[in-house]
């Protein structure tokens, strides 16, 4: 997802090191976070993913602040399934105001399946867009690799991401 | 046409900005050793450049490449025109937006007080026409034609400073520039004359059209920008396809406006954008803009991969995201289907789901068959054989539906009203080409499609 909206900006450096510094102490802490419940990050981007227990297995899609961004979504054009991508690789893409924005992928990881619901309803990414549930805005269900494990301390933890957004808002 | 391509050596050259309007173009600097490519410039934090190229596939491969290969702070203009085509959006359906038979036919070459096609829709002997290309572009929106009245800009920055009518504002600036006063930016980030029409009031034309792409770096704006069409009258025939009745389409619709041409020469409007992007970016040091030709843009690898990308019918035609036809209305897609499709029998139904341009599930019925009780029914059989058929591969209906089952009655009837839903070449006029074949081969009439069979990965 690319930063879309008129005053997003790519971060300023004080942000960036927060960023930078943040997830180091995160990752080491999840390990000891219950291990029932899948971890959230994000990247600068805005995308999403969750990272399930067993750390095998993601979740992603576009933020709430960004589908709000964007506008009436139009259209979702969907990863393909089976596909093995690299972090920052565009997987897909939204359509919103005349606007084909890019979704890139948060971590290394191989799609194993995709939210077909949403050619359909693709207004569900502005409704729900971090919903991972039937019926959410997810985009798609990843199989995590080694590298996308080492990709994935690096995102922001939420509330990194909520200040990362309010900085960028400030402009 | 094609802008002569047969410069060799060099290329990068710059235009002085005031220089008298509609003049020759600049002289070519023929020396090899000042020969550099307009690559050199895409770390600079302020650049400009003109295509001379006319084709649309290549210009827009050329933007593609600045989007992706430019600094990522960098602000970039980039100006060209394209010979006639149609460019429908990144998601939309050709076969709802486009009459492709009507752009295979083309538009004169120069203006004719004729008819450009008898009335069996061939071009006429005596009238000289060039077809028109159909593309699909990389950013979102709806479809829109170019041909050499049409000057088409964009501006590639980053992220931080995009806003949708930002720069369609500095186009109407320098629209305003060149004594044209009745221009604004419309809610739909278009830019839009108000002409004060006699006995209707007050109309808004629309002489611009707004279409983005954003990526994890990089923000690109492109518009249209009508200047002195000749083809205005045109446009209407060519966007309205025979079927988009039949079709209900995910993915995005165009909305039609009625549309005008600002009246000012190509090069003026297009110095005229470059000194208003100056204005908010400084760069007069790259003087009027780099020139890029089409020899030079094709000897970048990236563009070239683009380029291909761009002018395969898997883009064009297999990118079109799901939808339905159907002859009669559904639950999906209620709307009464007009008269002039109900050429078959009153019972005949068909109904398809087609992905990608593959055919999901097929369901027809009420067709006549030879020995009706031979084995299985017939409707099933042909339904099930029509399933992943690609449609914009098949050359002609009649024999697809032959090979599928050869006891249909009505095949060449049906066939037929098939190969006119989906604008396949009027049966006769030139061998059976599918919808594909004939981009194709309108392609091998180019300078760019004769270099890319030429250089073949």
């Amino acid at each position: 997802m690319a930063s879309i909206a008129r005053c997003l900006r790519v971060a300023r450096p004080a942000v960036f090191s927060a960023i930078v510094s943040a997830p180091r102490t995160i990752g080491a802490r999840s390990f000891s976070v219950t291990a029932t419940n899948a971890i959230r990050k994000y990247t600068k981007e805005h995308e999403w993913i969750d990272l399930s227990a067993d750390k095998k297995t993601g979740v992603l899609g576009i933020s709430e602040y960004a589908a709000k961004a964007l506008g009436d979504i139009v259209y979702v054009e969907l990863p393909a399934e089976g596909k093995e991508v690299t972090a920052g690789d565009a997987i897909g893409a939204v359509e919103s105001v005349k606007s084909a924005a890019d979704i890139n992928a948060p971590i290394s990881c191989k799609i194993t399946q995709v939210n077909l619901a949403l050619e359909e309803k693709p207004g569900t990414v502005n409704q729900v867009p971090e919903d991972d549930s039937h019926g959410g805005g997810w985009i798609a269900k990843v199989q995590v690799t080694e590298q996308g494990l080492k990709d994935f301390d690096n995102l922001m933890d939420s509330t990194a991401y909520e200040e990362f957004t309010a900085a960028e808002g400030e402009h | 046409m094609m802008a002569p391509t047969s410069r060799l050596g060099v290329i990068t050259r710059r235009i002085p900005l005031s220089r008298p309007q509609c003049q020759s173009r600049p002289k070519v600097i023929t020396s090899p050793a000042q020969t550099r490519p307009y690559t050199q410039h895409l770390s600079k934090p302020v650049q400009i450049y003109r295509s001379t190229s006319t084709d649309p596939y290549l210009n827009l491969s050329i933007e593609h490449h600045l989007l992706q290969r430019s600094h990522p702070d960098s602000t970039i203009l980039f100006l060209y025109t394209n010979r006639p085509s149609v460019v429908i959006g990144r998601n939309q359906n050709p076969w709802v937006e486009v009459n492709m038979r009507r752009l295979r036919v083309g538009l004169p070459t120069s203006s004719s007080p004729y008819a450009e096609e008898d009335f069996y829709g061939r071009p006429h002997a005596n009238v000289k026409t060039i077809p028109v290309s159909l593309v699909r572009r990389r950013s979102g929106g709806g479809t829109v034609f170019h041909d050499a009245g049409n000057t088409n800009w964009s501006v590639i920055c980053p992220p931080a400073v995009f806003d949708r009518d930002r720069h369609a504002e500095m186009v109407v600036r320098a629209l305003r520039r060149l004594g044209v006063a009745d221009v604004r930016v419309n809610e739909r980030h278009d830019i839009v004359r108000d002409l004060d029409v006699p006995y209707v009031g007050r109309r808004a034309v629309k002489v611009s059209g707004s279409a983005y792409k954003l990526t994890r770096t990089r923000s690109l704006h492109h518009g249209t920008c009508l200047l002195r069409s000749k083809n205005l009258g045109h446009i209407s025939e060519l966007l309205h396809s025979p079927a988009e009745d039949l079709i209900k389409a995910r993915g995005v619709e165009s909305v039609r406006s009625p549309i005008g041409n600002v009246g000012v020469g190509g090069e003026e409007f297009a110095d005229a954008v470059v000194g208003e992007f100056q204005r908010m970016y400084g760069g007069e040091s790259t003087g009027g803009g780099v020139v890029v030709g089409e020899e030079e843009a094709l000897a970048m690898e990236d563009v070239v991969k683009g380029l291909r990308e761009l002018t395969s019918p898997e883009w064009i035609y297999g990118q079109t995201p799901q939808f339905t036809f159907s002859t009669h209305p559904t639950e999906d897609d209620p709307r009464e289907r007009p008269s002039k499709w109900r050429l078959m029998s009153h019972k005949f139904r068909a109904h398809f789901t087609v992905r990608h341009g593959v055919i999901q599930s097929a369901k027809l019925s009420g067709l006549r068959y030879r020995n009706p009780d031979a084995g299985g029914s017939p409707d099933e059989i042909l339904s099930k054989a029509l399933v992943n058929q690609r449609i914009h591969h098949i050359k002609d209906w009649r024999t697809t539906l032959q090979q599928a089952s050869s006891r249909i009655v009505d095949v060449n009837d049906l066939g037929e009203w098939l190969n006119d839903a989906f604008g396949l070449q009027t049966p006769g006029i030139k061998g059976d080409l599918s919808v594909a074949d004939a981009t194709v081969e309108m392609l091998a009439q180019t300078e760019v499609g004769r270099y890319l069979s030429k250089n073949t990965d």
